[in-house]
């Protein structure tokens, strides 16, 4: 049985390098990587807004070195009218008055109350520090998570389902179910390379973009995500391909998956849009577990007993539809 | 070898594929099986190879009953030819042949090089891809990879399908070859000129029944009219004269004989007479 997997191994092995499947892989990863590092992270850290004062009087000495001093008001308008998400704080009658140009209204009061802050910036207290959770290690886990979240779910699902249904048009399906070969074992190669493929990807693309301490430290949890993610997507995939007639039917029913099944998931796990049903959504949970094991959260059981339910279930469905397919008329 | 009685089979659409087929194939035997499309050929085939399951009646493989064989060592001792030459089209010939040998016993595999080159195939493809042959050079490997692990029960569906004549008949050749080792070969097909030229018995399918079993000589002969058609010159004219096989003396006058056809009917007229259909 154990020379049997290794040839099949070996064989899906070579269907996907010869469908570029690693080096997309790669190529995907080096992007990411080049996102995060180059452009993500340098938006995060982006400069606050600035902050223009007149204060003809000097009244506000203990203001803070952020804080632009203008000699007018006419000045200040100049000033705001070219940095629109600048505030202006004019102190020439006495209060300190806030002027800005609209945007948001709970982003308009945080830019109102950081401006004034920095006029006392020694009354304002040094907050406590609980971790090295900063907010750049925050947004690297952030966009960490959620780039592996689409690969696994996007990019694996994708490689796996065209392996199968390039075999299903070769014919060669119906040749293994002659061989004296356990037919799980067929399926189960699959599964295993592509969960190697996505447990390196995973480990990669998180030391490399959250960096070697935070991410060996996240890792384990990670990988156990990746697992589960990876495992049912590939079923997923295998199920798909199994079940449509060809790559056009099942390019429909990814965009499908992708539009109502992914971007609930996302605008609920990202945004303050939150849906009453999102808590029946399986893509909610496993998003969520992938998002609490890079930010350390304990992995309740319930979760775990759950997801290994579910990737069995899928796991049988995939058998019954691949004896289906192999009993097909030619 | 093959033991079947009463075989129904119905898909899961309701369609009943099989209607009460019974019939024996002998150690060594090669049976050809034949019929037209739909006619429940391919049916059978699988479910003898065990890819269908759910059948009615009775059938046994190696003395066994096929629900008992069904296991990997069944696996081992089979070959199948599938209609289509199914390959992995990104790989060699000697890559697709080492990989399905690999899932065979060592003892038991044949070498991929020398099977190849028994079929006649050409060295320079030997390490292109299967996407860059042509359908006859991938029948030739498809045969490879039914024969590479010596099956002592082989299953072939329309094998010289794709093939050239001189292709047609090295398959046929080998075929007797390997009935020769002692290898039971059921043939699908329905093409007449494999049937008469190889197979020991044919069945005739029609509509999932059998309508004829017997030697193709035999089937043949029963229908026989036994008449013979001279075709003879006679003062300079050509004329034909139709007469019954006993009368063969000559009993016309003429200055020499230009062709003698016998009226046997081929195959196929026995086929279209037992089941009123044609086989394409």
């Amino acid at each position: 049985m154990w020379r049997s997997f290794c040839a099949l191994v070996r064989k899906d092995c070579r269907m996907l390098a010869s469908g570029k499947f690693f080096w997309m892989a790669a190529g995907f990863l080096v992007l990411y990587t080049a996102y995060v590092n180059l452009g993500y992270i340098r938006f995060m850290q982006m400069e606050p807004y600035h902050v223009y004062l007149y204060d003809p009087a000097g009244t506000q000495t203990e203001k803070s070195p952020l804080v632009q001093a203008v000699s007018s008001l006419e000045a200040m308008d100049a000033a705001l009218l070219a940095d629109a998400n600048g505030v202006g704080l004019d102190a020439s009658a006495g209060d300190v008055r806030v002027l800005l140009y609209r945007g948001a209204e709970h982003v308009d009061r945080h830019r109102a109350d950081y401006a004034l802050s920095l006029l006392r910036p020694t009354a304002s207290r040094a907050p406590e520090v609980l971790g090295t959770n900063t907010p750049e290690q925050k947004a690297r886990k952030e966009i960490t998570c959620e780039l592996l979240f689409f690969e696994l779910s996007a990019v694996g699902f994708l490689g796996i389902a065209a392996v199968l249904f390039k075999e299903k048009s070769m014919g060669v399906v119906r040749v293994h179910a002659v061989l004296p070969l356990r037919r799980s074992l067929f399926l189960l190669s699959k599964l295993a390379v592509f969960l190697v493929s996505d447990l390196i990807f995973a480990v990669l693309l998180t030391l490399l973009n959250v960096g070697l301490r935070q991410g060996a430290a996240a890792l384990p949890a990670v990988l156990l995500q990746t697992a589960v993610l990876s495992l049912a997507m590939a079923l997923t995939g295998l199920l798909c391909a199994l079940l449509l007639k060809d790559f056009r039917q099942f390019t429909l029913a990814y965009l499908v998956i992708a539009i109502f099944a992914a971007t609930p998931v996302f605008l609920s796990a990202n945004t303050s849009i939150k849906f009453d049903w999102i808590g029946w959504h399986p893509f909610y949970h496993v998003y969520m577990g992938l998002k609490n094991a890079f930010f350390g959260e304990a992995i309740p059981p319930v979760y775990c007993m759950g997801s290994a339910a579910a990737i069995a279930l899928l796991f049988l469905a995939v058998q019954l539809a691949f004896r289906r397919e192999i009993g097909r008329e030619g | 070898m093959i033991e079947v009685k009463n075989l129904t089979f119905s898909y899961s659409g309701g369609r009943q594929a099989l209607r009460g087929l019974s019939f024996t194939v002998e150690d060594g035997e090669i049976f050809g099986f034949l019929g037209p499309n739909g006619s429940g050929k391919s049916t059978t085939q699988k479910i003898l190879t065990g890819i269908l399951k759910g059948h009615g009646g009775a059938v046994s493989l190696f003395g066994q009953d096929l629900s008992a064989v069904h296991g990997l060592a069944f696996f081992q001792k089979i070959g199948v030819l599938f209609e289509f030459p199914y390959l992995y089209a990104n790989l060699s010939a000697l890559d697709n042949l080492n990989y399905f040998a690999s899932f065979y016993p060592k003892g038991q595999r044949r070498d991929a090089g020398e099977l190849l080159d028994m079929l006649e195939f050409k060295p320079d493809f030997l390490k292109k891809p299967v996407s860059s042959y042509s359908k006859g050079m991938r029948q030739r490997v498809s045969m490879a990879r039914a024969l590479i692990s010596s099956p002592r029960l082989l299953f072939l569906d329309e094998p010289t399908s794709g093939l050239d004549p001189s292709g047609a008949v090295l398959f046929r050749k080998i075929i007797e070859q390997e009935r020769k080792k002692g290898t039971t070969v059921f043939i699908t097909t329905h093409n007449m000129v494999d049937a008469d030229l190889l197979c020991d018995r044919v069945a005739f399918i029609s509509n999932g029944a059998l309508a004829a079993l017997d030697t193709p000589k035999r089937l043949k002969e029963k229908n026989s009219n036994h008449r013979v058609v001279i075709d003879y010159l006679y003062r300079g004219q050509r004329e034909t004269k139709t007469i019954e096989a006993p009368e063969l003396d000559m009993p016309f006058a003429h200055d020499g004989i230009l062709s003698v056809h016998s009226q046997e009917p081929t195959l196929e007229d026995m086929f279209i007479q037992y089941t009123g259909r044609g086989l394409s």
